[in-house]
């Protein structure tokens, strides 16, 4: 906790250069890593097209491992930024995206293109899974609107409204094709099967402008932490601050889905982890949980290629699957602190 | 929000047992073939072996039973939950028990194949027990004990985790799938008077002892420094109160599967309805909880009686417009 206090201090920088090293390293073995193992020097030889690299390395490191590597740093980063702007908007530790309604919309509207309608190809997905979850945020914006919103109301038309959506999606799981329900579920479980450079392009699109203006506006994140009557006497436009900060959030988790379905728990560790690091501070807090969010994702992706290979698990299983036991084990290391 | 007096607690209470009892009998009355009322009275009081008779025992009064102790399980331990961790998020899902018995009952289905229910129910108790525990040790190790964040993350971490194993098992396995996809979604149907007995002990417990630690509850949701102030010994209540949810949600998830919907929004609309005091909010989740699971499973059986719609989703439809409307209307900007 010490670091929040240090400002540009030595200890947050060293951290911030930590988590960048241990993410590059990841990728390398991300890019390393595979179905066909690249020998270092040939990796290095790839990357930087030098004349001698083997085509064949050329091929899998540029056409194949970049972009899933890129998009899953992209997924995670987007995934962490957004759940630091949840729990910062919501006041709440538990809160991840999925409380305002992303994951519930999106769900609800992948299940409704794979169950409900017949002949419909998947690339539509991403699509209506981006659509159903904006129109899920903006449901539930609007219900809770009444000369303005408040962080209580905002929570529990969400839990409301979430809960009617996992409803619907609920009973699609129960009454629909067992093949379709399958293929539903492995788009909820998220996965970056089908990673390209235009989908990475646009997730960067997307998302990029989005956490640099959130770390612009870090001190807002601060402020609305400490409580509205508090955010409005340090002279914020507590409203329309809120406001924009749920599209935000919307846009970061909105783009993530589209990109690689509904990856969980992401967003509710990563800043966790920052700020176990860091303290509250959301400047410091928010480059970090985006290193960590992305050093996750790649890190499970790496290894849902490898634990039963040639089949891949769905990365956002892996994530879990890993995640979750370092998470308990940071606990229960950390559990006189 | 506004604390009320105590006359509309009692109006509030009277109503709602009213609506209870009103609604199971309406339940047992309607159906594919309607039984008169005085058939289903002469059935609950002298069982003579008839067709009407039959079906009460057999089919509509189990559901009825298993719905109204599912309903009033799930509610009172979601208010405890909410309570002790002070978070409108919490409920019993959030201590891993949900996850435990789902991943339970499905590891039984790949490991010996289709089970009678009646079986399932004690797999997906011993999941739900089994989840409690892991979660309760991870979250209360440590200097501080079972502070209400360390929980919810242990809870958190251990849900994850179960919930992907499921699913990466559930992915391979197409017919375990299929046969625990309505299940997991909630459902009544197939539930007979053996499992509503089997499990009946579990719930009474469980609801008696969260009436008479209500106060105890109360102490607990005003936060660590009134507590200290009063003398309470929190990390015993915490303890307790975890004893408490664990026998009333393990028992639902086992009667019903894993139904969320009841024990996250119902102590919700009670505390909306009559404030905060959790010796009121309590009794009054039990009931609100029990009509609204046996309202919504009269509705399945009413509206797909071939179809067999899982009552977590007609819970959902008749609870969460409700429950929208209050929060739309009794939360005052914070």
């Amino acid at each position: 906790m010490a670091g929040a206090l240090q400002g540009e201090g030595g200890l947050t920088m060293r951290i911030v250069l930590a988590s960048i090293a241990i993410m590059l390293a990841c990728v390398l073995a991300g890019l390393a890593y595979g179905d066909f193992a690249l020998s270092v020097a040939d990796l290095l030889r790839a990357l930087f097209r030098s004349p001698d690299a083997p085509p064949q390395a050329l091929m899998i490191v540029w056409s194949i491992r970049l972009p899933r590597v890129l998009l899953a740093v992209l997924v995670g980063m987007a995934l962490a930024v957004a759940g630091a702007i949840a729990q910062a908007v919501l006041r709440n530790p538990l809160a991840d995206p999925g409380i305002i309604g992303i994951n519930s919309g999106a769900a609800l509207a992948a299940m409704v293109v794979l169950v409900g309608l017949d002949d419909v190809s998947p690339a539509i997905l991403p699509v209506a899974g981006f659509a159903g979850a904006s129109a899920m945020v903006a449901a539930i914006f609007l219900l809770s609107w009444k000369n303005g919103t408040s962080s209580l109301r905002l929570l529990l038309i969400g839990i409301g409204l979430g809960a009617l959506a996992s409803a619907a999606t609920t009973f699609l799981t129960a009454v629909g094709d067992i093949g379709d329900v399958q293929r539903a579920m492995v788009w909820m479980a998220g996965s970056l099967f089908d990673s390209n450079w235009t989908k990475v392009a646009v997730l960067a699109a997307w998302s990029v402008p989005v956490m640099v203006a959130a770390w612009l506006v870090s001190h807002h994140l601060d402020a609305t932490l400490l409580g509205d009557g508090i955010a409005a006497n340090l002279g914020q436009r507590v409203q329309l601050t809120r406001t924009l900060l749920i599209l935000g959030c919307t846009l970061l988790s909105g783009a993530a889905v589209a990109a690689a379905g509904l990856v969980s728990f992401v967003g509710l560790l990563a800043p966790h982890i920052a700020r176990r690091l860091l303290g509250p501070l959301h400047r410091a807090l928010l480059p970090v949980a985006a290193l960590t969010g992305g050093t996750l994702v790649v890190i499970a992706d790496v290894a849902s290629r490898m634990v039963i290979a040639p089949a891949q698990l769905p990365v956002g299983l892996t994530i879990a699957l890993v995640g979750a036991p370092f998470f308990g084990w940071l606990m229960w290391n950390r559990r006189n602190a | 929000m506004k604390a009320s007096s105590h006359p509309q607690v009692f109006a509030a209470a009277g109503l709602l047992a009213t609506g209870l009892v009103l609604t199971s009998m309406a339940a047992l009355v309607v159906g594919t073939t309607a039984i008169p009322v005085d058939h289903v009275w002469s059935a609950l009081v002298g069982f003579d072996g008839s067709r009407d008779h039959l079906v009460i025992w057999t089919q509509r009064l189990p559901r009825v039973l298993i719905g109204a102790m599912v309903g009033a399980a799930l509610a009172s331990a979601g208010a405890i939950m909410q309570a002790v961790t002070s978070n409108p998020l919490a409920s019993p899902g959030l201590l891993g028990i949900n996850a435990g018995a789902v991943l339970a009952v499905v590891l039984a289905i790949v490991a010996f194949g289709t089970q009678s229910g009646g079986i399932l129910v004690w797999y997906a108790f011993f999941g739900a027990a089994t989840a409690a525990v892991i979660v309760y040790a991870l979250g209360a190790a440590g200097r501080g004990g079972a502070t209400p964040l360390k929980l919810a993350l242990a809870g958190a971490i251990f849900t994850a985790f179960t919930g992907s194993v499921t699913t990466a098992i559930l992915l391979f396995d197409q017919s375990t799938l299929d046969q625990v996809r309505l299940w997991t979604a909630g459902t009544l149907s197939g539930r007979t008077m053996s499992d509503a007995r089997a499990v009946a002990p579990y719930v009474c417990l469980g609801l008696i002892g969260a009436i008479l630690f209500s106060p105890q509850v109360m102490t607990l949701s005003l936060g660590g420094e009134i507590a200290r102030a009063v003398g309470q010994n929190q990390t015993v209540w915490r303890a307790v109160a975890a004893i408490v949810v664990v026998l009333l949600a393990g028992s639902a998830v086992a009667l019903a599967g894993p139904i969320g919907f009841d024990g996250l929004i119902v102590p919700h609309i009670v505390r909306l309805v009559v404030g905060i005091d959790y010796r009121r909010v309590i009794p009054l989740s039990m009931l609100g909880g029990a009509l609204l699971v046996v309202n919504a499973d009269t509705c399945v059986r009413l509206a797909m009686p071939e179809q067999d719609l899982p009552v977590g989703v007609t819970m959902a439809i008749l609870g969460a417009p409700f429950f929208i409307w209050l929060a739309r209307f009794r939360v005052r900007a914070a």
